[in-house]
């Protein structure tokens, strides 16, 4: 029986192995487009192949393509599951996933007004590209999704720590305030805090406090791919840190993206007219009847 | 045999896991889980726009009566990976639907394939994902 169950697993990690490389090696005639290529039109099946030759030095810039934007990426790892304090339990239980609920059901402030996803959960959910720019004291992410943006101060400011009720505390933000340091020519760490309570970490609507620290690694692997892995800390809210996953970018041959928002008129309309008349079954599986994006993603 | 049952099932979760898609912006629990095929609609309105797209068609059922049904599909980046477009459907287009109807009933739905009067296919789903139709024509 042991021994079944070993072969099992073996069987398992083959096939999981054998799909992520094929994944991997999709050759680009099966991904580019067929007809001319606009610099102005967005192709996010187009990715860079092979390596591109050596990452450059203490550099991230450019215009990636991220997790689920095409089956050429590679799908890296999903983010853990915390294991909640009492307060964050209590938490949870108010918050309705749009997963579980269905857009008729859910309270997700994203999927039910168009609330800003806010940072973490913009990398663990729908960061299907994005660009970043290197400035003389700050390196900016510019998101896809929402027309978002985030600074991170490269200039050796410390972390903020006063989010309180004091004359000179800081405002909670949806992005957070970040600072980032080169920890040699390819990796660079990220600390942000001070992040808005009523964004939720994940889409199952795991919470977070405005003290929690979210640490980001960047890897440039080479010209045309990096990948970035997450922990949080908030000893708030978890009994001990935890990964929020490691994510692949492959760089954008044409470095154009499209525009990608959430409108708060088309939700409206979507709601209205297809979400709440579908109705809500959270306790029946949440199957899929049409397309979506590879498994082990948000 | 039970080693080999264990190792197929495996590879078969394994394969499943590796290849099937998941959920993109919500599950389809609100759905049933065969879709209705319902030939001869006709296109009133195609809303490209997020979190889903919508497909609003007018259908004549078996009693001549018309009914006017919504049904989604992905949002636009995803469907654009599939090669649609906000180009892709008209008013007036005739169409077969093959929808997941909502357990409510209403006229709503979650359709993953859209055949038109030419006999294009127009699938909202990877190609990787199993065809759920016997009679699908690649």
């Amino acid at each position: 029986m042991r021994q079944a169950f070993i072969t099992a697993a073996l069987v398992t990690l083959a096939a999981l192995v054998v799909s992520s490389v094929a994944v991997a090696q999709t050759p680009q005639s099966q991904s580019q487009p067929k007809q001319a290529v606009s610099p102005w039109k967005y192709y996010p099946k187009d990715v860079a192949v092979g390596d591109g030759g050596p990452a450059p030095k203490r550099d991230l810039s450019g215009t990636w393509a991220g997790p689920g934007s095409t089956p050429s990426i590679p799908a890296g790892t999903p983010a853990e599951r915390p294991t909640l304090t009492p307060l964050a339990e209590q938490i949870m239980g108010q918050r309705k996933s749009v997963g579980r609920f269905g857009p008729a059901g859910t309270n997700d402030p994203t999927a039910t007004y168009c609330d800003p996803l806010g940072f973490p959960r913009d990398y663990v959910y729908q960061n299907r590209a994005m660009s970043v720019a290197t400035m003389p004291n700050r390196v900016v992410f510019l998101f896809q999704f929402g027309d978002f943006w985030r600074e991170v101060w490269t200039d050796g400011r410390a972390l903020p720590t006063d989010f309180g009720d004091n004359r000179d505390s800081l405002d909670p933000t949806f992005m957070g305030y970040s600072v980032g340091r080169w920890e040699d020519d390819y990796n660079f760490v990220i600390d942000t805090t001070g992040l808005d309570e009523r964004t939720w970490v994940m889409n199952d609507g795991t919470p977070h406090s405005v003290n929690a620290h979210v640490q980001e690694r960047w890897t440039r692997i080479d010209h045309n791919t990096m990948k970035v892995s997450m922990t949080i800390d908030d000893p708030k809210m978890y009994t001990k840190p935890f990964s929020l996953g490691t994510y692949f970018f492959r760089w954008v041959p044409n470095q154009k993206i499209g525009e990608w928002l959430c409108v708060p008129s088309e939700t409206l309309k979507y709601l209205t007219e297809q979400g709440k008349p579908a109705g809500a079954f959270p306790d029946e599986p949440t199957e899929r009847r049409g397309g979506g994006r590879r498994r082990g993603q948000q | 045999m039970k080693m080999k049952i264990a190792g197929s099932v495996a590879l078969i979760i394994g394969l499943a896991i590796a290849a099937s898609p998941l959920f993109a912006h919500h599950g389809d629990a609100a759905y049933s889980s065969t879709p209705l095929i319902l030939k001869g609609c006709i296109v009133t309105e195609f809303d490209w726009m997020n979190p889903h797209s919508l497909i609003k068609f007018d259908y004549k059922n078996e009693k001549g009566e018309v009914q006017h049904w919504t049904m989604e599909i992905g949002s636009p980046p995803s469907m654009q990976l599939l090669g649609w477009s906000r180009n892709t459907l008209h008013y007036g287009d005739v169409i077969t639907a093959y929808v997941y109807q909502s357990k409510t009933g209403a006229l709503v739905g979650r359709t993953n394939k859209v055949i038109l009067a030419d006999g294009t296919v127009l699938a909202d789903r990877d190609d990787s994902t199993p065809s759920r139709y016997s009679d699908e024509k690649k």
